[in-house]
C-alpha cells in the first residue's frame, strides 16, 4: 500500500470531521428547540480524497507531502452547511465564530460580494486546536477546517454550474456564462424575497 | 392621476383646471417655467402641460431643465399657431406632444390620455441613482452585485428612481402600479422586497417610509 498523503493523520482528520459535524448538529438542535426554526437544512462533511489532495498539491506546485496536505492546503476537512434562508447562514457563522477552540483564519462573504460569474456562498477557514499532536510537533496540534455556507438555491446553482464546467469548448461560451449569471441573480432574487416574506410574517 | 399645469394666462389656467378636475385629474397650477421646474421636483406627476410663452422662464427652457435633471415625465406643450420653430425646438427638447392654441378641450383630454398611456416610451431603459443602475429591459438592479427583479419591482424601482428624494404616497403607488387593484399591504411588501434587494447588491440608496404611508428613495448619507 502506498503511503497516505495525510501520513499518519488520516484517522485524526476523520475524527475531527465527525466531531465538527456533531457540534453543528448540536447547536442546530438547540436553536430548533428554542425557536422552532431549522437553521441548517442539511450538511455534508468530508475529508478530501487522497487523489483530489494529490492533484491539488500538484496544481498549486507544492510537493505531495503530508505537510503540504495538512498545513499548506486548508481544505483537508471540508464542511458544507446548507441553510433554508439567507439570515440562517449568518446565524451559523456567528455560532462557528464562537466555537471555543477555533480561530477564524479567513472569511469570505461571496453573498454580499458575489463573484462575477454569479456564485454566492459564505466561506470560512477555521483553525482547530486539538489534543492530538500535529505534523509540526505541537502537542496541542492545529488542524484546518474549511466551511462553506449556502442556501438551498445557492447550492443548486453551484452544483449545476459545476457539472457544466466539465464540458470543455462549449459553443457560445460568452452567452452561456451570461445566462448562468442571470440564473444566479434570479435565484438570489427568490432567496431575498423568501427572507423578506419570513421577516414580514414573524414581525406581524 | 396628477398633472402639473404651467400657464401664465390666469383665466385659461382656471378654465383648464376646472375641466381637468372634472375629468378626474388632480391638477397643480403654476404660472411660469421657473415655478414649473420647482414644483416638478416636489411631486411625482403623471404628465405636465407647459405653455411655451411664459414670463421668468419659458416652457421650452423649463422642459430642457427637467430633462437635464433626468425627469422624463411626459410633457405636452401649448404653442401659438404661427410658431412652427417653437414646436420643432420643443419636440427636440424632449416634449412628447404639442397642441396649437386655440384648441378644443376634447382634443387636450385625448392627448393627455394618449400620453399617459404610453408613459414608458420616453423613459430610459437604464436609470442611475447613486451607484445603482436599474436596467428595465433586463429587469435587473446592479451595484456591486446584481439581482433580477419581478415585473412589479421593476415598475416600483422605476417610479422611485425617476423621483429620487420625492415622497410618494401609498395611494399614488396603488394608482400608478397596481391600477388601484391592490392595497397598502401589497405596496408595503414590494417596498420591503425592493429594499432587501437593494441591500443585497450593497446599494447606496434605500427607501424610507412606513406601511400605508409615504415612501422616499434617497441616497444613503444624503438627507432624506
Amino acid at each position: 500500500m502506498t503511503d497516505s498523503i495525510y501520513g499518519g493523520y488520516a484517522n485524526i482528520l476523520e475524527e475531527l470531521r465527525s466531531m465538527m459535524e456533531e457540534r453543528i448538529n448540536t447547536y442546530t438542535k438547540e436553536v430548533y428547540q428554542e425557536t422552532g426554526l431549522k437553521i441548517c437544512e442539511h450538511l455534508i462533511a468530508r475529508v478530501k480524497s487522497e487523489d483530489s489532495m494529490r492533484e491539488k498539491c500538484n496544481r498549486k506546485g507544492v510537493p505531495e507531502t503530508p505537510e503540504s496536505a495538512l498545513k499548506r492546503m486548508r481544505d483537508s476537512i471540508g464542511i458544507r452547511i446548507i441553510c433554508p434562508f439567507i439570515d440562517d447562514i449568518y446565524e451559523n457563522v456567528n455560532r462557528l465564530r464562537n466555537f471555543p477552540d477555533c480561530e477564524v483564519v479567513e472569511e469570505k462573504d461571496y453573498i454580499r460580494h458575489a463573484k462575477p460569474n454569479g456564485y454566492r456562498s459564505y466561506h470560512m477557514i477555521l483553525e482547530l486546536e486539538t489534543n492530538y499532536p500535529d505534523i509540526l510537533g505541537n502537542p496541542k496540534g492545529k488542524f484546518f477546517v474549511e466551511i462553506q455556507l449556502r442556501t438551498i438555491a445557492m447550492d443548486s446553482w453551484a452544483a449545476l454550474e459545476h457539472q457544466m464546467k466539465y464540458k470543455k469548448h462549449i459553443e457560445n461560451q460568452e452567452l452561456i456564462v451570461e445566462e448562468l449569471k442571470r440564473c444566479a441573480d434570479e435565484l438570489a432574487s427568490c432567496d431575498v424575497s423568501m427572507q423578506t416574506i419570513r421577516n414580514l410574517i414573524y414581525q406581524g | 392621476m396628477r398633472l402639473l399645469l404651467a400657464e401664465d394666462e390666469k383665466e385659461l389656467s382656471r378654465a383648464l383646471q376646472a375641466i381637468l378636475n372634472h375629468s378626474g385629474y388632480a391638477v397643480d397650477a403654476v404660472y411660469n417655467g421657473q415655478e414649473a421646474v420647482e414644483q416638478a421636483g416636489k411631486n411625482a406627476y403623471d404628465a405636465m402641460i407647459f405653455d411655451i410663452m411664459m414670463p421668468v422662464m419659458d416652457g421650452i427652457t423649463a422642459l430642457k431643465t427637467l430633462r437635464e435633471q433626468a425627469d422624463y415625465t411626459p410633457v405636452l406643450l401649448l404653442t401659438a399657431k404661427a410658431e412652427v420653430d417653437d414646436r420643432i425646438t420643443g419636440l427636440d427638447a424632449g416634449a412628447d406632444d404639442y397642441l396649437t392654441k386655440p384648441f378644443a378641450m376634447g382634443e387636450l383630454l385625448a392627448r393627455i390620455r394618449s400620453m399617459t398611456r404610453r408613459n414608458d416610451t420616453y423613459t430610459q431603459k437604464k436609470l442611475t441613482v447613486g451607484s445603482v443602475i436599474l436596467d428595465t429591459s433586463e429587469q435587473s438592479l446592479s451595484c456591486e452585485n446584481s439581482i433580477r427583479l419581478a415585473n412589479k419591482e421593476v415598475k416600483l424601482a422605476e417610479l422611485f428612481m425617476n423621483h429620487a428624494g420625492i415622497a410618494i404616497s401609498t395611494e399614488e403607488i396603488l394608482d400608478k402600479i397596481w391600477n388601484n387593484d391592490g392595497n397598502g399591504k401589497a405596496v408595503w411588501m414590494y417596498v420591503c422586497f425592493l429594499n432587501s434587494k437593494l441591500q443585497s447588491i450593497n446599494a447606496d440608496i434605500t427607501i424610507s417610509g412606513e406601511e400605508n404611508g409615504s415612501f422616499t428613495l434617497y441616497v444613503v448619507g444624503e438627507s432624506a
